[in-house]
């Protein structure tokens, strides 16, 4: 790894800082967190020059690339991303010179720290709006660019997060567990509390950048996340905007637990600092929406059942003993008496799922154990609940899938006071 | 006459520095209420001691002034408001005697519908002046041809009820144009140049030359017999008056205007008229890009032959050679107010659009008088005189000169009724606050401010003449440049922000030198290996001598 040059206590690289003094104060600023994005990062690049001649032609805009060490030449391909192309192919013209720059932020490669980086550069430019633009966002048109940063423009909305148009198994994670939790403990419905591409205002960046969480490993992590869930805490004025398609990621079954860190352990990291709020929250509301809240598609996809049957099963005898500080001895037995069933009949019900979560969170809470492993813990389970959502849904319609997943929410919400009572050790 | 007037040597046009004036807006020596040609006389040393080195003087010849003397009537001689031949000739002299050269309009394209070349053509279908001027019997010829002034005209042709027939003309129905296509015109036009010239007339601003010659099938602009007729008349200029210049007026993108220079045996000089907006677009913006790119664009010119350059001059700040984004930019940035817009530009002055930022003011002058040309200086913008919108047509920037705080600002000691035009008046730009004789007083007026930049800028030849290099600094919030001559080597780094900024430049190629700004003559520091890093207030510029001792 190239190694690079900071001031004692300083985030930015001396380069880095130059780069900024160089690109001055900006209206703009598009931040690409990537590591070793080669393959997807130039034509990403290519359109968000665009969006940004279309959309915001007069505005001083800046693209900011925090890189975590790539090896396969991303910073590189971010810079070369030559505008001059841009105008040939597709005939806009800008009034500006548009800055594009790249930094290695100084440790390992965390999207907290590239978040970081990105926000620094973006308070010490005096960035009116911030978007991040994720390096797997393939999908991404021009339009994205106004959709997230519009509202935060000229309707001085403090936080704009995505919607999209995914295959119904898509974010399995994020509709039985990230969301209808989010939801309920903080009264928003918030389809993407774990948005990639999302933009937010210069103050609300700065803010977050004030934190005290960044050497916090799973604030880290989770950054975005956190800053979702520190934006509710901080009643920032938040909305949502659909974007369009986001396409079916294939997830190696490793990839599960560093999911995991990034998002739940985030949020349930969350429940300690904001108990006052979520405490407070009952039921929950609407938040503000341009365009469709959620859009499903729906060509088959093949799953194999047979094996996450198996990885729930392995997992829940595997890990009884840690299951044991973890879970209230009716859960557990619950949990052993679906491990028992056959493939056919399995089923992870809804009213269980929630229990299983809200004492994962106090247990999380708590620390009874490694808060690492607890979050390793929850995957083998997590593999049940996904199977009997897979299941349910495998040949229902969108309208299906939809009010399956509202039913799991108001699952949540009716189990809040569970967790309430977890959380006081009055369980 | 031939008289020995600086800029001495040849090619005198590209180490000049023009001055443009109205002869009706100087001053009144008559009291008749109008600017003449004695008054004009009588304020020659105020012209000297600012420094300029010629006067582009616009029409003062015989007219109905429909179009500010754009609508010539008579060729041969001066408008009775602003004096007669004798005077004109008086004043050459004084002129001339100061060591200032004049350059006087010369509207080739058309005349006054009121000239009696006119009056006679359309008299009859039988005239021998008939063919003189563009006649049809429709109205549907050359319709590729596009209109000029979009916002009073609806059509090229206009209808004639005296000959029951069309005329063509490019501007106002009452200026119709002249048949270049007629040897008889082609001649009379040659004597109209020659009768000034032996006068001695240092030079014409062209009036309007892309559109001499209409073809069927073209827009009738920039035809190759416009081009023959523009070389002809240059042969004739360079046989029987060497050392005269010939100044085209051609709104035209950079490439289109380069055929004007020719070999350098077509034009001496042309206005860069692309240019100027884009310099205030690049201060508005805050980037250099829109000038950058625009001189990048613009093509090699002959070693004889200069670009005239200018922030401002009578006409409204033209939009023309911009996209439409940019025009839209424009617009928004420097003429919120509907009433500021006029065909596709901006009717203001200098100050007002600049916001009397006097910073802005500076930087711009400053831009203005370094880059590749030949300035020229729109009179009162030395002293930032303000416009009035309220005033139809471009009159708003025709204004009388502010010359005091007292009477008509002492322009004039005619009762304030009978003036050409009311006096600027505001609390901000008007006479009272704005006016030659209290800024001479004052050391810091921008009176005396242009008079030292402009002498700065005639203390070398590289500005006028030497070649320019663009650097590249990552801060693109910096113009910055090197001007080159034979040895001699300038750089000039221009701050476009209205916030601090740091720049550092790469100029390694002259490690060696020491950089001595030619304002204070301080001495900056060597230039080494590393980059070298200048900081800047607001808006400010630095033009330094770099001197390897």
């Amino acid at each position: 790894m190239k190694k690079v040059r900071t001031a004692d206590d300083s985030i930015l690289t001396d380069e880095f800082l130059r780069q900024l003094i160089n690109v001055g104060e900006v209206d703009i600023l598009v931040g690409l967190p990537t590591h070793n994005n080669a393959k997807t990062i130039a034509p990403i690049v290519a359109t968000i020059q665009a969006g940004l001649l279309t959309y915001f032609p007069r505005d001083r805009a800046a693209i900011i690339n925090a890189d975590g060490g790539s090896q396969d030449g991303t910073p590189e391909l971010v810079l070369n991303a030559a505008i001059d192309d841009l105008r040939r192919r597709s005939n806009v013209s800008a009034l500006r010179t548009m800055h594009v720059i790249s930094t290695q932020y100084a440790s390992s490669p965390t999207r907290g720290d590239a978040l970081r980086s990105i926000l620094a550069a973006g308070e010490l430019l005096r960035a009116k709006a911030c978007v991040i633009v994720s390096p797997e966002s393939t999908q991404i048109k021009t339009d994205w660019l106004t959709k997230l940063l519009r509202p935060v423009y000229a309707e001085e909305v403090d936080l704009v997060l995505p919607t999209y148009s995914r295959h119904k198994f898509d974010g399995i994670l994020l509709t039985n567990l990230l969301y209808p939790m989010t939801r309920a403990l903080y009264g928003l419905r918030i389809r993407e509390p774990y948005a990639l591409d999302f933009a937010f205002s210069g103050p609300l960046g700065s803010q977050f950048l004030a934190q005290n969480a960044w050497q916090d490993e799973t604030a880290r992590a989770g950054s975005e996340t956190y800053f979702t869930l520190n934006s509710i805490a901080g009643h920032a004025r938040i909305c949502q905007s659909f974007l369009g398609t986001r396409e079916h990621v294939e997830r190696r079954s490793s990839d599960l637990i560093p999911a995991l860190r990034q998002t739940v352990g985030a949020l349930f990291s969350s429940l300690g600092p904001h108990m006052t709020l979520w405490s407070a929250a009952t039921g929950s509301q609407p938040v503000p929406t341009i365009g469709p809240e959620r859009e499903f598609t729906l060509e088959p996809l093949r799953v194999n059942r047979k094996r996450l049957r198996e990885m729930f099963s392995t997992g829940v005898a595997e890990l009884e003993s840690v299951f044991q500080t973890i879970l209230s001895t009716s859960t557990l037995e619950e949990l052993r008496r679906i491990a028992r069933l056959e493939e056919g009949v399995f089923r992870y019900p809804a009213e269980l799922w929630v229990k299983t979560i809200y004492e994962f969170a106090v247990a999380y809470h708590k620390a009874v154990i490694s808060r690492d492993h607890i979050l390793q813990a929850l995957a083998p389970l997590f593999r049940g609940r996904a199977l009997t959502f897979l299941v349910e849904n495998r040949n229902g319609p969108a309208e299906t899938v939809e009010n399956n997943i509202e039913a799991l929410c108001l699952e949540f919400e009716r189990g809040k006071p569970y967790l309430l009572a977890l959380w006081n050790g009055r369980e | 006459m031939t008289v020995d007037v600086r800029p001495a040597g040849e090619n005198w046009y590209k180490r000049a520095i023009i001055y443009q004036v109205h002869v009706r807006t100087f001053f009144d020596s008559s009291g008749d209420g109008v600017g003449d040609f004695q008054g004009l006389d009588q304020k020659m040393d105020y012209l000297q001691e600012l420094g300029i080195d010629a006067i582009w003087l616009m029409p003062f010849f015989p007219s109905p002034l429909r179009d500010d003397g754009y609508d010539i009537a008579d060729y041969y001689s001066v408008h009775s408001s602003y004096g007669t031949l004798e005077d004109f000739k008086k004043f050459l002299a004084s002129a001339h005697k100061r060591r200032i050269r004049v350059i006087i309009e010369m509207v080739l394209n058309h005349t006054s519908d009121q000239h009696p070349w006119f009056q006679q053509s359309r008299s009859s279908r039988e005239n021998a002046r008939r063919d003189w001027y563009v006649w049809s019997d429709t109205d549907t010829g050359y319709p590729k041809a596009g209109i000029n002034f979009r916002d009073t005209e609806l059509s090229n042709w206009a209808w004639d009820p005296v000959s029951k027939s069309y005329y063509w003309h490019r501007f106002f129905s009452h200026q119709p144009d002249l048949n270049y296509d007629n040897p008889a015109v082609r001649e009379e036009m040659w004597n109209v140049m020659k009768f000034w010239l032996e006068l001695g007339v240092d030079g014409f601003r062209l009036d309007a030359v892309p559109y001499l010659v209409e073809r069927e099938g073209t827009n009738c602009e920039n035809l190759p017999e416009t081009h023959a007729i523009i070389k002809e008349l240059r042969r004739k200029l360079d046989e029987q008056f060497p050392g005269k210049m010939l100044l085209a007026e051609a709104n035209q993108w950079p490439a289109d205007l380069r055929p004007y220079f020719a070999d350098g045996d077509e034009f001496h000089m042309a206005f860069h008229f692309p240019l100027m907006p884009r310099m205030f677009m690049g201060v508005k913006l805050e980037d250099r890009k829109p000038i950058t790119e625009i001189l990048q664009q613009t093509p090699e010119i002959p070693p004889s032959c200069q670009w005239c350059l200018f922030l401002r001059n009578h006409d409204e700040l033209t939009l023309e050679m911009l996209t439409d984004m940019e025009r839209s930019y424009m617009n928004d940035s420097y003429a919120q107010e509907k009433t500021m817009r006029l065909n596709l530009g901006i009717r203001r002055r200098l100050a007002p659009l600049l916001e009397n930022d006097r910073r802005r003011i500076e930087l711009m002058n400053g831009i203005l008088l370094s880059l590749p040309g030949t300035p020229s200086i729109y009179y009162g913008d030395e002293i930032g005189m303000g416009d009035n919108i309220n005033l139809g047509d471009r009159n708003g920037v025709r204004t009388p000169m502010q010359w005091s705080g007292g009477w008509n600002a002492g322009f004039s000691v005619a009762d304030p009724e009978k003036l050409y035009a009311p006096m600027i008046q505001d609390p901000v730009y008007g006479y009272s606050a704005v006016n030659v004789v209290s800024q001479k007083r004052t050391q810091h007026s921008l009176l005396n401010w242009m008079a030292r930049i402009l002498a700065v800028r005639k203390s070398t030849d590289v500005f006028g003449c030497g070649s320019i290099e663009f650097l590249y600094p990552a801060n693109h919030r910096i113009l910055a440049y090197v001007r080159q001559l034979g040895t001699e080597t300038i750089l000039v780094v221009n701050n476009l922000s209205n916030a601090a900024q740091a720049v550092e430049l790469d100029l390694r190629r002259y490690k060696g030198n020491i950089l001595i700004e030619m304002f204070g003559r301080n001495i900056f520091p060597r230039v080494g290996d590393l980059p070298y890093l200048l900081t800047f207030g607001p808006y400010q510029f630095y033009w330094f001598r770099l001197r390897r001792i």
